[in-house]
């Protein structure tokens, strides 16, 4: 609970959404943070390189990987700290983000499609997200970073519940 | 798409075509977005001379389509949906329940009324149709007329839904009453919306377009050549009183003739206990026909120049009509730039709630939100100047640049002051009102038996002030109305007595445990 409160100095009156997900998304998080940063990091070298290689142009490239290293390091535990979410007979609930913070509730009844998705650098770690949409454009729902037979149970789960419901309220 | 075995085997439905004038209207409208190229093919005749073939050419890639199109789109209305076939090599078949139907839009442009046909757009609360429309472009205006009667009838017999039942009946005591009419004192609101701005692009881009395709140069001819010339005799103070008001004069035209184009004869009516009709337009008609019991809120939306005059407009949160940028050219607009009392009567008539919703006090988001728009708007004034002073430090710009950048900060209090007094919320009778912004204030009154879900943000400095932007999200209109920056207790409270089932299960209870790790 102490990590809880550091991560929340205020919570928004809710409680914290029951499950936590893999924590293997914490090393997936720092290696895409970490190619991101090295990317920036090597365009800016060879601007350097082609210019000629002045002072302020080091310092640049030094402040940048200092940054760049920085979110690759705090970014992930944070966000891992962050990441919940449950699933209840009535709703989809998760909270996510870092820096800021997203909590999101859906009714089971209003949601219309589930799927699960598995970029490259996911499926290298193990990882899946699921994602529930509803009737609103801003409404979708993404679980980020779960184990992937949780995944799938989970898209099991939610296939069966919303095929319960009828009526959309659009 | 769906349904596609089970359904056409329902009896007692024929598949439909188009009507066939609209052989003829699709190959001119075609045309006419091709009038530039015409007309540059019909200057460059004299030069080239390969006019036929260029010409033939024209006529074909302007008659085939249309032909095409009329010939592999066909349409069926059963009992249960409404099924429409087109397409030449991929055949689709869309189909929608007709229980999902929101709204129908009938518009007729010039040719269209010349020839008696016209487009009828059906929008539905689907988001698996590509824009969640159904289009029947060419039908006759008997046919289209019949079509909305048969899909949106005047006897509120299949839209009944427990849900809507007050609304239901407000507007059964109300049918066929007539809730705002065009008035010709409201023209003068015309110059202060970009409607006169938008026409302008439109004019210069069709004039940019066919100078490009005929290769003429518009600043070498004599005319422009010699406006210039006696343009650049004239003194700079002369020049400034003569450009300034001819420039306002133009803008006022320009802006009164789109306003009447658009909005003439402009009507909202009860038609029967569930739909409204928006009749509008002087060359081009539109006829929307919304389902009451489906219009899930309106929203009053005042720009910053229409505020101040004391104007302000209404659009239509409903699911199937687009709202927010263009929303001129669909069908969502309640009423025209009008008087603020008219747009208030409008909207707290039309939803049957209380004036007050549409034009009372809202509940403030308190002093922290205050806090943060002075903040917020303070650091934008502030990077903007450090900007603009960096360019002219490097650039060796004039003085007056860097000292007038300075008035940035002034701007900036004023800025956020207005945001803070337009900033607010209030549930009531099942309703949620939010109004937010300062360069278009938006008020918007959406139904709680809409909300479909709420989003809490909360970012770093939000967690500071104990603040967060509460949203509910909708299918309709913008799919989300915030509160933003409201305090925690009173945003969470506010969530609770919208959607009580959804909120509770997830509150913190002061003496239970959060669960941790499952």
């Amino acid at each position: 609970m102490t990590t809880e409160r550091t991560v929340q100095p205020m919570p928004p009156g809710l409680r914290v959404p029951a499950n936590r997900i893999s924590r293997r998304a914490i090393s997936y998080w720092t290696a895409r943070a970490a190619l991101g940063g090295a990317f920036v990091v090597l365009v800016e070298a060879a601007i350097a390189v082609a210019g000629g290689f002045s002072a302020a142009m080091g310092y640049l490239i030094a402040c940048t990987f200092a940054a760049v290293a920085a979110h690759a390091v705090i970014m992930p535990r944070w966000r891992y700290r962050v990441h919940r979410w449950e699933v209840t007979d009535q709703a989809l609930y998760t909270r996510s983000g870092w820096f800021s913070v997203h909590w999101q509730i859906a009714p089971i009844s209003r949601i219309q499609t589930i799927d699960s998705h598995r970029s490259v650098g996911e499926r290298i770690f193990g990882l899946a997200n699921v994602t529930a949409t509803t009737a609103s454009a801003a409404g979708p729902v993404r679980i980020h970073g779960l184990d992937r037979e949780l995944a799938d149970m989970l898209l099991d789960q939610l296939a069966v519940a919303t095929g319960q419901s009828a009526g959309d309220a659009t | 798409m769906t349904g596609l075995a089970a359904g056409l085997g329902d009896a007692g439905a024929e598949w439909l075509r188009l009507s066939p004038r609209s052989l003829i209207v699709r190959p001119l409208t075609d045309l006419s977005r091709l009038l530039p190229l015409v007309a540059a093919l019909l200057i460059l005749h004299s030069r080239i001379g390969s006019y036929v073939t260029w010409s033939v050419l024209a006529a074909v890639a302007a008659v085939v389509p249309g032909m095409l199109h009329w010939i592999t789109t066909r349409y069926k209305i059963t009992d249960e949906r409404v099924y429409l076939r087109h397409g030449v090599f991929n055949q689709k078949v869309l189909s929608v329940a007709r229980d999902r139907i929101r709204t129908v839009d009938v518009t007729a442009h010039l040719l269209y009324r010349l020839l008696g046909v016209c487009h009828v757009t059906i929008g539905t609360g689907r988001n698996d149709l590509r824009s969640g429309h159904l289009d029947l472009d060419g039908m006759t205006r008997t046919d289209a007329e019949s079509l909305r009667l048969m899909l949106l009838p005047a006897t509120a017999g299949t839209a009944a839904r427990p849900a809507a039942g007050g609304q239901g009946a407000a507007a059964a005591s109300s049918a066929g009453a007539e809730y705002a009419r065009l008035r010709l004192s409201w023209l003068r609101f015309a110059p202060l919306t970009m409607t006169g701005l938008v026409v302008l692009g439109v004019l210069f881009g069709f004039v940019l377009q066919l100078s490009n395709a005929t290769d003429i140069n518009l600043a070498k001819t004599g005319p422009v050549r010699y406006l210039v010339r006696e343009f650049a005799s004239f003194s700079i103070v002369e020049r400034v009183g003569v450009s300034a008001p001819l420039a306002m004069a133009g803008y006022v035209l320009i802006a009164l003739i789109g306003y009447t184009a658009v909005y003439w004869n402009f009507r909202v009516a009860g038609y029967g206990a569930d739909t409204v009709r928006v009749t509008r337009g002087l060359l081009s008609l539109r006829v929307t026909a919304i389902s009451l019991s489906r219009l899930r809120g309106i929203e009053i939306s005042e720009p910053l120049l229409l505020r101040a005059a004391g104007g302000a407009k209404c659009i239509a949160i409903t699911t199937g009509l687009r709202v927010g940028k263009g929303a001129e050219h669909e069908g969502s607009v309640l009423l025209p730039p009008a008087p603020r009392q008219v747009a208030h009567r409008v909207a707290s008539e039309l939803l049957g709630v209380p004036g007050e919703l549409a034009r009372g006090p809202l509940r403030r988001h308190g002093q922290a939100a205050l806090r943060r728009r002075y903040i917020r708007a303070l650091t934008a004034a502030c990077l903007l100047i450090a900007a603009i002073e960096a360019a002219a430090w490097i650039r060796h710009g004039p003085a007056w640049v860097r000292a007038g950048s300075l008035l940035l900060i002034p701007a900036a209090v004023l800025i956020a002051a207005d945001r803070y007094r337009n900033l607010g919320h209030r549930l009531a009778g099942g309703w949620l009102v939010t109004m937010t912004g300062s360069f278009t204030r938006r008020r918007s009154i959406v139904g709680t038996d809409a909300i479909i879900g709420w989003r809490i943000r909360q970012t770093w400095f939000q967690r500071r002030l104990g603040l967060m932007t509460l949203t509910a999200t909708t299918a309709a209109g913008h799919q989300r109305y915030s509160l933003r920056d409201v305090p925690v207790d009173v945003g969470l409270a506010v969530a609770a007595a919208a959607t009580s089932d959804l909120i509770k299960p997830f509150e913190l209870q002061p003496d239970a445990k959060p669960a941790t790790k499952a």
